[in-house]
C-alpha cells in the first residue's frame, strides 16, 4: 500500500541540490531551512540575498530554456557537477511555483544558450540589450506593422569585411551604443531599411543597411525560415559574431551562434 | 498784496519753510524716485534694443523669470530703479540729518552700491554662463557623443564660480582663501593627475582625434607600426586590431607615434 507521499519521496531521494527559479520570499525561507540540501536561487536579481545565486540575463518564458541555462550556469559556477540529482522548482503557468522537475546533471552540457551570453566575443550586457531591443521591436512593430530585423553582434571588423553597404551608412561617424536611451527609437526607425545592423563587441552601432555576404554552404537552419535567417546563420558560421533576428513573418526572436539557432523567444509571451 | 509777498520778513519765513531740511529731503527723494523710474524704463529699452532679450533666450534664468511673470530685462531694469530709489532714500535721510556722523550708516551708504554691483555681477554671470553652455552645446552637436555635454556644463559652472568670486569680492568677503583652495585643488588634480595618467592622457587626446575624424573605421585593414590586421573597435584610449592569430590592443598614442597605414 503506497501513498502519494511515498511516490514523491522515491522520486526526490538522493537529491542534494534544490534549484529555485524566481521563488517567492516565503518559499525561499522555507526551502533554506531544509537540512542536507543546497539551495540555489536562479532569477533576474538576487532579492533574497541567497549565497548561491545565478543571474538570468533574460527572462526566459520557456521553462525548458530556464532549466537548461540554469544547469549550465550552475556547472560553470561549481554549484553542481555532472551526475548530481537536482530538484528544480519553477513557475510554469505564471502563478507562483507550480512545477517540480527532477533531473540528473548530464555529462556534457552544451546547449549553447549559456555560451551565447557568457562565451561570445561581445559583452554579455550588449547581447542582452540587443535581445531586449529585438523583443521590444517584435512586440510593438514599427508604426503598428510587424517588422523584421537582423542584428549582428560582435566581431564587427570581420563582419564589415564580409558585407557591403546597400546605401550610405546612417551611423557613419556616430558614436551611439545600444544601451543609450535614445537608441531604441533610432533603431526602430532605421529598421524600416532593409539589411543588417552591425554592432561591435562593446555595443557601438557600426552600421546599418548592410548586405551580408558570407558563404552559406553547410548552414543548417529549419526549412521555412527566410533569407534573413539564412544570412544570420551563415554570418555566425563565418565569423565569431552572434546574430539576433526578429522574424517578420512569425514575429519570433531567434539567436544564432556558430551557424545554428541557439534560442528562440516569443516577444508576445515575454 | 504784492508788497506783502515781497515783504522781506515774509520772504525770509517763506524760504525758511521751503529750504527746511525735511522739505528739501522730500523733494530730493521724490526727484530720485522719478529719475529712478525713468532710468529703469530707459535701461529696459536700451537692454532690449542691444538684444539682451534675445540673447538670454533659452537660459534657465530667463525661464525662471518668465515663470514668475517677468523677464531678465525687466529684472535688471527693476534692480536699477530700486537701487536708485534706495540711494535717494539714503541721501534724503542724510540731508535730514538722521545719518549724521553715524559710522554705521556711512558704511551702509558705501555698502549698498557694492551689493548692487554684486547682485548685477551674479545675474550677468549666471546668464553668460548659461549662454556659453548653450553655444558650446550647439557647436558640439556634430560630435555624436553623449558624454560631450560635460564640457558645456564645466564652462557654465566655471563662469558662475568666477562671477560669484567677483561678487563676494565686491561686498568685501575675503575670497583669497577660496581662490587658494581652488588653485591648490586644480594644481593637485592637473599636475599630479597629469603625471599619473601621462600615457592615458596622451592616448585620450589621440583617441579624441581618432573618434572625431575617423581616419580608419571598424572593418578597415590597417598597419600600425609592425602590427597589422582588421580594426575591431576604436575606443577613447585604445584601438583593438585583429591580426592573424593575435588580437592587438594598441594604445592610441602609439597609433599617433607610428602613423597609420591603411591597406587596400
Amino acid at each position: 500500500m503506497g501513498t502519494l507521499q511515498d511516490v514523491i519521496e522515491e522520486h526526490v531521494e538522493g537529491v542534494e541540490t534544490l534549484f529555485l527559479f524566481s521563488p517567492s520570499r516565503s518559499f525561499y525561507q522555507q526551502c533554506a531551512e531544509i537540512e542536507d540540501v543546497d539551495v540555489t536561487v536562479l532569477a533576474a536579481d538576487n532579492e533574497q540575498g541567497a549565497s548561491q545565486f545565478i543571474e538570468f540575463p533574460l527572462d526566459f518564458a520557456n521553462v525548458q530554456d530556464r532549466i537548461q541555462f540554469g544547469v549550465e550556469a550552475a556547472v560553470e559556477a561549481d554549484y553542481v557537477e555532472s551526475g548530481d540529482r537536482v530538484l528544480c522548482a519553477a513557475d510554469m503557468l505564471g502563478d507562483g511555483t507550480d512545477t517540480f522537475v527532477v533531473l540528473r546533471v548530464p555529462d556534457a552540457v552544451h546547449t549553447g544558450l549559456y555560451d551565447l551570453f557568457t562565451d561570445s566575443r561581445a559583452e554579455p550586457n550588449v547581447i542582452r540589450d540587443v535581445f531586449e531591443l529585438a523583443i521590444e521591436l517584435g512586440k510593438k512593430g514599427q508604426k503598428g506593422k510587424p517588422v523584421g530585423a537582423l542584428f549582428v553582434v560582435g566581431d564587427a571588423g570581420k563582419v564589415m569585411n564580409k558585407s557591403r553597404p546597400l546605401s550610405y551608412n546612417p551611423f557613419e561617424k556616430s558614436h551611439v551604443h545600444v544601451g543609450d536611451p535614445i537608441v531604441n527609437v533610432m533603431l526602430k526607425e532605421f529598421s524600416r531599411l532593409d539589411g543588417a545592423f552591425v554592432i561591435s563587441d562593446s555595443g557601438k552601432i557600426v552600421s546599418s543597411y548592410r548586405y551580408l555576404e558570407p558563404a552559406a554552404e553547410g548552414v543548417d537552419i529549419p526549412k521555412g525560415l527566410g533569407a534573413r535567417h539564412m544570412a544570420a546563420g551563415a554570418i555566425t558560421r563565418d565569423t565569431n559574431a552572434v546574430a539576433i533576428v526578429l522574424s517578420e513573418s512569425d514575429g519570433m526572436v531567434r539567436a544564432f551562434k556558430g551557424g545554428s539557432i541557439v534560442c528562440e523567444v516569443d516577444p508576445e509571451a515575454y | 498784496m504784492v508788497a506783502s509777498i515781497l515783504n522781506p520778513v515774509r520772504l525770509a519765513q517763506f524760504f525758511e519753510i521751503i529750504f527746511s531740511p525735511i522739505i528739501v529731503a522730500l523733494v530730493i527723494f521724490l526727484g530720485f524716485i522719478v529719475v529712478g523710474y525713468l532710468i529703469g524704463r530707459v535701461s529696459a529699452q536700451v537692454l532690449t534694443s542691444i538684444g539682451i532679450g534675445e540673447m538670454v533666450e533659452g537660459t534657465t534664468f530667463e525661464r525662471t523669470a518668465q515663470g514668475l511673470g517677468s523677464s531678465t530685462v525687466a529684472v535688471m531694469a527693476r534692480l536699477t530703479s530700486w537701487f536708485i530709489y534706495g540711494f535717494g532714500a539714503l541721501f534724503a535721510l542724510h540731508i535730514v540729518g538722521v545719518l549724521d556722523a553715524n559710522l554705521l550708516w556711512q558704511q551702509i551708504t558705501i555698502f549698498v552700491p557694492r551689493l548692487f554691483v554684486a547682485v548685477l555681477v551674479v545675474i550677468i554671470g549666471i546668464v553668460i554662463g548659461e549662454k556659453a553652455a548653450l553655444v558650446i552645446q550647439e557647436r558640439l552637436r556634430s560630435v555624436k557623443l553623449p558624454e560631450v555635454t560635460v564640457v558645456a556644463k564645466l564652462t557654465k559652472y566655471s563662469i558662475i564660480f568666477l562671477a560669484a568670486l567677483i561678487a563676494l569680492g565686491q561686498i568685501g568677503v575675503v575670497t583669497t582663501a577660496l581662490v587658494v583652495v581652488l588653485a591648490a585643488y586644480a594644481f593637485g588634480v592637473v599636475f599630479l593627475g597629469g603625471i599619473a595618467c601621462k600615457d592615458l592622457l596622451s592616448s585620450g587626446a589621440a583617441g579624441m582625434y581618432l573618434l572625431y575624424h575617423q581616419p580608419y573605421a571598424i572593418g578597415d585593414h590597417v598597419r600600425i607600426g609592425d602590427r597589422e590586421g582588421i580594426v575591431q573597435e576604436v575606443g577613447l584610449f585604445v584601438t583593438w586590431v585583429e591580426g592573424e592569430e593575435v588580437e592587438y590592443v594598441i594604445p592610441n598614442n602609439h597609433v599617433f607615434a607610428h602613423g597609420i597605414g591603411r591597406i587596400r
